[in-house]
């Protein structure tokens, strides 16, 4: 079980490092659609 | 009174002040999801249930759940008021510790199960209706589990369930119930057709952090004493919230591409809830794996959720529900008697029929709470209505509901 807990952290680890790094801003989208609506 | 120890019970008062938190913790946790025009309602929730359960666990809620037991099901009404529940300890429960300290400890769990439920029905339920669920839900769902799991003759508990601090109790019973509750009310006004998002998710983190706090309490405490297995379950509990934030983190980074924050606030979450059945049972080794399968199971849970369109707009079902059955399978997995001489091994230290008792005790806790839920939502529906008018739930359940606003700038 000890070898598990262990893989199991790596596998984490390794994945952080092969994570990709770019994303979809969707709270920035929102807020602008939010402001323009506003100032209309 | 010469059997009580000072330290357990110091330990004890102090975990029910810790769980007491923990209500007022996942108001925050809930406000910060919410829209800023549900927030004081959303909070209100959990703040009036604290009040509630209180009243209700001193005159009835404890003696259904703990009192005298009668075929299994159900606790006698001996102990309404508090009769007979005194400085003197019980020794079926807590042989070290005033009976009125372990009354109060089970008081705060009791206040926080149907608080759970509430993220279910989030930006749409009238208060009234809310307040006529809680009462009933915790006395004919709530009380009746709580006996069958942890109390003296209950049915669950002489099969051989373990449930060190509240898997089946706690989080499988307002888990099912938030799906159900999901479902009976219907989606929310507006759903994918217009952003609901979080409005605050610095406050559903710093209700995590208040949470996982209090969740010491909650796991810890539940040993009844201030010895080795409290420092058991302290350390277990710490470690599986710490993995399946970790978990929960990464696989929505390499699922939407992003470490998301409110990722790991939720995750650290699921973690709690996976490890509160076992945390009196299982070695840190586990609590990493329960910890990962956690942060996993949730993940999956809640996608699979919202592509079936279900509105549970918080998450109950997927964080308790779900994490909820994991840990409670977890414990028949990994439990051993090398953390407890009291209890039994689980199937990967030989003993398989462990399993099996916990997925009994899964199946009657998740039937049961499913049904009578919707039986208790459908007379609620045909008495005082569950959902507010569209146009109340348009302005928003503060203003509709409680006539306040909770920010004025």
């Amino acid at each position: 079980m000890e070898l598990a807990a262990f893989a199991s952290f790596a596998v984490l680890v390794v994945a952080w490092l092969i994570a990709p790094t770019k994303a979809e801003v969707v709270h920035i989208k929102t807020v602008k659609k939010a402001a323009q609506a506003e100032a209309a | 009174m010469e059997n009580i120890n000072a330290g357990d019970t110091a330990w004890l008062l102090a975990s029910a002040a810790l769980v007491m938190l923990m209500t007022p913790a996942l108001g925050f946790f809930y406000g910060g999801l919410v829209r800023r025009k549900n927030v004081l309602a959303t909070i209100m929730h959990s703040f009036f249930i604290l009040c509630l359960i209180s009243v209700q666990w001193v005159l009835w809620g404890y003696s259904l759940a703990f009192g005298p037991d009668h075929g299994g099901l159900i606790g006698g009404l001996d102990w309404l008021s508090l009769r007979g529940v005194g400085q003197t300890p019980n020794p079926d429960y807590a042989p070290t510790v005033p009976h009125l300290g372990f009354m109060v400890f089970q008081m705060m769990f009791a206040v926080i199960t149907p608080a759970l439920i509430t993220g279910a029905f989030a930006e749409r339920k009238r208060f009234k209706a809310f307040v006529v669920f809680t009462l009933l839900w915790a006395t004919f769902v709530y009380d009746p589990v709580a006996h069958w799991v942890w109390g003296s003759g209950g049915w669950l508990k002489t099969l051989g369930t373990l449930d060190f601090a509240g898997g089946t109790v706690v989080h499988i019973t307002s888990g099912v119930s938030a799906l159900v509750a999901a479902l009976v009310l219907g989606r929310r006004k507006g759903l994918g057709l217009e952003p609901i998002e979080p409005h605050d998710a610095t406050m559903t983190v710093l209700g995590a952090s208040l949470l996982w706090f209090g969740w010491f309490g909650f796991n810890a405490g539940s040993a009844i004493n201030a010895g080795g297995l409290a420092a058991n379950a302290f350390v277990v509990t710490n470690t599986a919230a710490a993995m399946a934030a970790l978990t929960w983190m990464t696989v929505s980074w390499l699922h939407k591409g992003a470490p998301s924050v409110l990722g790991a606030a939720a995750g650290a979450v699921a973690g709690l809830v996976a490890i509160t059945p076992a945390s009196g049972y299982v070695d840190v080794s586990a609590a990493i794996l329960i910890g990962l399968g956690a942060g996993t199971f949730c993940y999956v849970g809640i996608q699979l959720t919202k592509r079936l369109r279900v509105d549970d707009a918080l998450d109950v079902f997927g964080v308790h529900g779900v994490d909820g059955m994991w840990g409670a399978l977890a414990t028949g997995l990994f439990a051993t008697v090398a953390v407890n001489s009291g209890a039994a091994d689980g199937l990967f230290f030989g003993n398989p029929a462990q399993l099996g008792v916990q997925a009994i005790a899964v199946l009657a806790s998740v039937t049961y709470s499913a049904v009578m839920t919707f039986v208790i939502l459908k007379l609620i529906d045909v008495f005082v209505g569950l959902r507010v008018p569209e146009e109340e739930e348009v302005l928003g359940l503060d203003a509709s509901q409680h006539r306040e606003a909770a920010y004025t700038i």
